[in-house]
């Protein structure tokens, strides 16, 4: 059985290699892949605590999440199309009308 | 003989160890039936357009006087598809024309895995399910790995870089996503009746004609029924390979093995889909109006001692001879074999359907598709669910 | 083989296709590395007794969240990145070091929870006398989360008409004034 600290360090790879995704890719379908990389992190977490700490409750959370990261999904791929089409890119050094 | 009896009762005590050598067994010849699958079904899909046409259909191949049909030019077209060379397209991306193929036949063979074949039956004093795994989600996980199936023909189409393939897997994974909602949406009533989402426990629970899910939910078998078409990209559903407008869609580059493997991939879908529409909606490997309980006991009864003379020939039968099925503790496995063989016939038919459509009705129109899926499959299923909750819900209100 | 060796492999498994997804170049290759990595978290699921969420994880996440990137990514044709360079700049590792930090500590703070928490009565062995893991899982969801269920389900309704809106193609845009923006800016 492994332990709870093992499943809380494989989290937190993933979480780095999400955030490193986000910082440093240029393409934003890679940045919105690197962001379900985190939720999955976070799922991770809550279905160990689900099983150190003897609750469910972390199960519907994951749940819950993996709604949000579908509604997240379709939106934001919606939002990549609608953003293809107005500037031809989706780089995100390109995609600076805030002065970002 | 070399073999000692007390090794043997040795080895029989050690539960895992036997569970172990029964699934390899189990997934040895799931495999095998898996890969006989499309080599009979291109035989049934050449000659039975024939039959309807009122020509022959290939009949000549064979050697010496033997011919059984035609059933040897599958054999024949086999051996020429694994013979032939292997291409690979200059501006296709390598690795993924490579391996588009084997994503797609991998999530084929997994849900191969938990369909119910029989019932599980008790040898040696163990109980041995006749599913390869036993999960107590099988229905939620036949959806989930026929889901994965989309990546095959997806890559497929797009590292082939052909403007055909692309435009035949970009219509294949919209199709395969709507109808994948209505195909979900039609099994939600069957677990809402049965309460379970064991496929074993539902199967049980079709113990008679009347319960059988087609009478309990009829709406959702015609839903699941057509998007079992549209899900396997058959006619009148195969708008990702329609000849006439895109050479042959995802896998106009593919030759040799690798279609093989396409091939393979589509066969193997329609089998597992045929055998998961007689689980849920057929009673699956119930004999109508026979109870399991009484064909073991039929079966029990029975003194058929062939196996007990094999055994007399090397020396161990003896003691068996005299003895019934059932007391020879076998009566379980027969029947549940006898399921199995049940549950083929009924996949059998839904076979035979998949041909008998496709050379029946003519091709839809990508609109007429999409706005079927959406505009209607949805509503009907999501109201299917609706009144079935609401009866389910009555009926166990005390 | 026990459970252990099973998660070590299912471990570094995950590692190494974590680190595919955001280190490929083609997004194609990410997509594929980020289903592989979902499949195998689901694989580590169904290890620790969740079903119900091992088979959700598969059925949504790799079988519709995933082919929709794929869906857009071929849609969109994109092949490479503009220019494949990574540039570094001072707020971009500032951000990873707040980020590395709080994470830190955040997991220093998770690491004693189950010394602190009360653990409840949901042991394996108690799931499984109630009913199974979906059926645990299935009462809590429809009992005390059943107004956040409710919520999700609006939730996914106002995705569905933004999506549609925001993708709808403008019926108004002249045929010229679709603009590209030069690579050299």
């Amino acid at each position: 059985m492994p332990t709870s600290e093992s499943y809380l360090i494989l989290a937190t790879i993933m979480f780095g290699c999400g955030v490193f995704g986000v910082l440093f890719r240029k393409n934003l379908i890679l940045v919105m892949m690197s962001i379900e990389l985190m939720l999955n992190a976070v799922n991770l977490v809550f279905v160990s605590a689900t099983q150190t700490l003897g609750n469910v409750d972390g199960q519907v959370m994951v749940f819950f999440v993996i709604t949000v990261a579908a509604c997240e999904a379709a939106v934001g791929l919606a939002m990549v199309i609608a953003l293809y089409r107005k500037y031809g890119t989706i780089d995100t050094d390109f995609l600076r009308v805030l002065r970002g | 003989m070399g073999l000692d009896l007390q090794q043997i009762q040795a080895f029989l005590d050690n539960e895992f160890a036997v569970q172990l050598i029964a699934t390899a067994i189990k997934f040895a010849v799931v495999f095998a039936i898996c890969i006989q699958v499309p080599p009979i079904m291109i035989w049934v899909e050449r000659r039975a357009p024939a039959l309807m046409q009122r020509r022959k259909g290939p009949n000549r191949v064979g050697f010496f006087k033997l011919r059984l049909w035609g059933l040897l030019q599958s054999a024949a077209d086999a051996v020429k598809l694994i013979l032939k060379e292997e291409i690979v397209p200059r501006g296709a991306n390598k690795i993924f024309f490579q391996i588009a193929p084997i994503f797609g036949v991998i999530p084929a063979l997994l849900i191969a895995c938990a369909i119910p074949y029989g019932n599980d039956f008790q040898l040696f004093g163990y109980n041995i399910p006749l599913s390869i795994v036993n999960v107590d989600v099988g229905f939620l996980f036949i959806l989930a790995v026929s889901s994965l199936g989309i990546y095959g023909i997806t890559i497929a189409g797009w590292a082939s870089n052909n403007k055909y393939s692309l435009l035949g897997s970009l219509r294949a994974s919209a199709q395969m996503i709507s109808y994948e909602i209505p195909l979900g949406m039609s099994l939600i009533p069957i677990v809402l009746i049965y309460g379970t989402l064991d496929l074993n426990q539902i199967v049980i629970g079709q113990s008679n004609l009347w319960n059988w899910g087609i009478i309990t939910s009829p709406i959702s078998f015609m839903i699941f029924f057509v998007c079992m078409f549209a899900e396997t990209n058959r006619a009148p559903f195969d708008l990702a390979e329609s000849e006439a407008e895109l050479v042959a869609g995802f896998h106009t580059e593919y030759g040799s093995a690798k279609f093989a493997l396409i091939f393979l991939t589509e066969y193997v879908v329609m089998f597992i889909l045929s055998c998961l529409a007689s689980t849920v909606f057929f009673g699956g490997w119930q004999i109508p109006f026979v109870p399991h309980d009484t064909l073991m006991q039929l079966i029990g009864g029975l003194h058929i001692p062939v196996l007990p003379y094999l055994l007399d020939l090397v020396g161990w039968g003896a003691p068996f001879l005299s003895l019934s099925l059932q007391e020879m503790g076998v009566h379980s496995l027969i029947a549940s074999l006898i399921g199995v063989a049940v549950l083929f016939i009924k996949a059998g038919f839904f076979m035979w359907m998949y041909v008998w459509v496709r050379w029946t009705l003519p091709r839809f129109r990508y609109d007429q598709l999409m706005s079927l899926g959406w505009k209607f499959m949805l509503p009907v299923g999501l109201a299917n669910i609706f009144v079935t909750a609401i009866i389910v819900a009555i009926l166990n209100f005390k | 083989m026990t459970q252990l060796h099973l998660f070590y492999v299912f471990a570094a498994l995950v590692t190494f296709c974590s680190v595919m997804v955001v280190g490929s170049r083609n997004p194609v290759t990410s997509a594929v590395f980020l289903v592989f990595d979902l499949f195998l978290l689901a694989g580590i699921y169904a290890m620790m007794e969740a079903h119900f969420v091992a088979a959700i994880q598969v059925l949504v996440y790799a079988g519709a969240i995933v082919v929709l990137f794929v869906f857009v990514i071929m849609l969109l044709n994109l092949e490479q990145e503009s220019h494949g360079k990574v540039r570094v700049s001072i707020p971009d590792i500032v951000m990873m070091g707040i980020t590395g930090l709080s994470f830190v500590i955040i997991a220093f703070l998770v690491a004693r929870v189950p010394s602190m928490a009360t653990v409840g009565e949901m042991t394996p062995e108690a799931i499984a006398a109630a009913g199974g893991n979906t059926y645990v899982v299935g009462m809590v969801l429809f009992t005390k989360y059943l107004w956040p269920f409710e919520l999700a389900s609006i939730l996914i309704l106002l995705a569905m008409v933004a999506s549609i809106v925001i993708a709808k193609k403008d019926k108004a845009a002249k045929p010229g004034r679709r603009r590209t923006v030069n690579a050299n800016q």
